[in-house]
């Protein structure tokens, strides 16, 4: 399968904040991980993040971020409008 | 925060700005014989990279979104007064101020919306020089997406896009369909799976591909992100972000030329992404900078937000810029519930540098918002209407809205729209069987007290 790139905001609850996610998110999958801006307080940490790798690889790590309960959100934030 | 943040702002970026020249654009084109584009590049409004005027939306370098940027010393020696009034009135009588690059070929009967002079609703309210930007009648779709649309799919036709799409629960939706479908343009929506019936069939009508997709709304938010970027479609919210959102200046130039030329002192602009706030404050920049007004005094503008959604007006009242995301949105004002805002973080500063507020309210305030405008003006306004409304009425009452300043409250959509959010708010009619006599005991005093006309 092709390898592919999507681009992600992640948000960090004030709790996962201080956990090396992005560390973990790297060995865990086979993905390439490629951090394009971030900013953190003890509030929030703020992500922009590029993974690379195969389709499904890339939805397991979104899957499991999600499950840590960082929220994950296309670069566009919302597509979605009313 | 951006929502993305604090995030590390233009200034942390600046050195980049003198090194990027690679990709920059020609400036002015000739646009016909009649107009010229004043359109010159894309920009990113993070790190100020320029792009190419293509189908682009983020930066490639820090995914900060980009920006059209214009020649205004062209436009200042080219645009007048005299020159705007001359044309029809829509939205396009401003086309030197948005992003395309021909004649407009979308829409173009859409914008130029009355501005009515609200004068029982400020007496109510308590202030002397108080209008409505009716948005409720734009045309075709009664909402004021109609002017995003029209720039967005203008640009898509330039830009060579033979199908359109966007990804909407309600009025985008219904703006996309109904242009796409006057300019023969093929179209796809994409809906939450659950979304009202009503609200599908105010597009499907016109004859437009409805996609539902199931799923969390975060699975399926990524999943129009993935579409919009694998095809050839023109996302007027996505890749054609940057034309989409400038049309929204069209209803702060107006608001200017209808006030004859004045800036209002107040504006009140309710926010769901925040975009539209910050639009109209680059509207009102632009006409100062291109000499359209001049000797401006300062102006105010201020944010609305429903309670059960107010990421952008919580920061703002805590006097920050850090965003913190709503999970769970729970109001009514489902037009604005939008938990994580693409603009809240360029909302907040387009507020702070107006020294303008932001305030919040409740969903029975609301209501009370869409019946006041209702019963005062007789404008029907949907949900975010309401919003404006009764915010507006707080900033009154606290004294940020001084009585004897000038106000304008934008109102961006029709109450038909969200009639189900105000049908229980209304009352019953009373009934009475045909016979004069009870229909003089059902009024009965009220019969007494409305004198004949002199002239009947």
């Amino acid at each position: 399968m092709a390898k592919q790139t999507s681009r992600y905001w992640l948000m960090f609850p004030a709790k996962l904040i201080t956990r090396p996610i992005i560390y973990e998110l790297g060995h865990k999958f086979p993905i390439v991980t490629n951090i394009r801006q971030a900013s953190v307080n003890s509030e929030v940490g703020i992500v922009s993040l590029e993974l690379e790798g195969e389709r499904e690889d890339i939805k397991a790590a979104v899957a499991w971020l999600e499950e840590l309960g960082v929220k994950v959100e296309p670069v566009e934030i919302n597509t979605i409008e009313s | 925060m951006r929502t993305r943040a604090g995030m590390a702002a233009a200034a942390r970026f600046s050195f980049f700005r003198s090194r990027w020249d690679t990709h920059k654009p020609n400036s002015t084109q000739p646009m016909s014989n009649q107009t010229q584009s004043f359109f010159t590049s894309l920009r990113c409004r993070e790190c100020g990279r320029e792009y190419p005027k293509n189908a682009i939306h983020i930066c490639e370098f820090d995914f900060g979104p980009l920006e059209a940027t214009y020649d205004y010393d062209a436009i200042r020696r080219h645009i007048s007064r005299e020159l705007i009034s001359s044309r029809p009135k829509t939205m396009w009588r401003y086309r030197e101020f948005l992003p395309i690059e021909g004649e407009p070929t979308v829409g173009l009967q859409v914008g130029f919306t009355p501005l009515v002079k609200a004068n029982r609703l400020a007496s109510r309210l308590g202030i002397k020089d108080l209008y409505i930007k009716n948005d409720a009648v734009n045309y075709p779709t009664l909402s004021f997406k109609d002017r995003v649309v029209a720039v967005a799919l203008t640009r898509a036709r330039e830009l060579g896009f033979q199908t359109v799409a966007c990804a909407s629960t309600g009025n985008l939706a219904n703006s996309v369909a109904a242009n796409a479908a006057s300019a023969g343009l093929r179209s796809y929506v994409l809906i939450p799976a659950d979304l009202e019936q009503n609200k599908v069939l105010n597009s499907l009508v016109y004859g437009t591909n409805v996609i539902g997709i199931h799923g969390p709304y975060d699975q399926v938010n990524r999943l129009c992100s993935e579409i919009a970027g694998k095809y050839g479609w023109g996302f007027v919210n996505v890749n054609l972000r940057p034309y989409y959102a400038e049309g929204s200046k069209t209803m702060g130039f107006e608001i200017v030329e209808q006030l004859d030329w004045q800036i209002p002192r107040h504006t009140v602009v309710c926010m769901a992404s925040g975009s539209l706030l910050t639009k109209i404050h680059k509207a009102y920049t632009e006409v100062i900078k291109t000499g359209l007004v001049q000797n401006p005094t300062s102006f105010h503008i201020h944010g609305a937000q429903p309670a059960g959604c107010n990421p952008i007006t919580t920061a703002m009242k805590r006097g920050t810029d850090l965003i913190k995301p709503i999970s769970q949105p729970q109001t009514i004002v489902k037009s604005l519930a939008i938990g994580t805002p693409a603009d809240g973080y360029y909302a907040v500063h387009s507020m702070q540098q107006t020294n303008g507020h932001a305030e919040d309210c409740s969903d029975e305030e609301v209501i009370e918002g869409i019946r006041l405008l209702a019963e005062t003006e007789g404008i029907f306004a949907e949900t975010a209407g309401g919003v404006t409304v009764a915010c507006a009425k707080k900033l009154i009452q606290n004294g940020i809205i001084p009585p004897n300043e000038s106000l304008v409250l934008c109102i961006t959509g029709h109450g038909l729209k969200t009639a189900e959010a105000i049908l229980s708010h209304c009352g019953q009619p009373r009934l009475v069987r045909p016979s004069l006599r009870e229909f003089e005991r059902l009024l009965g005093d009220e019969l007494i007290q409305q004198p004949t006309p002199v002239a009947a």
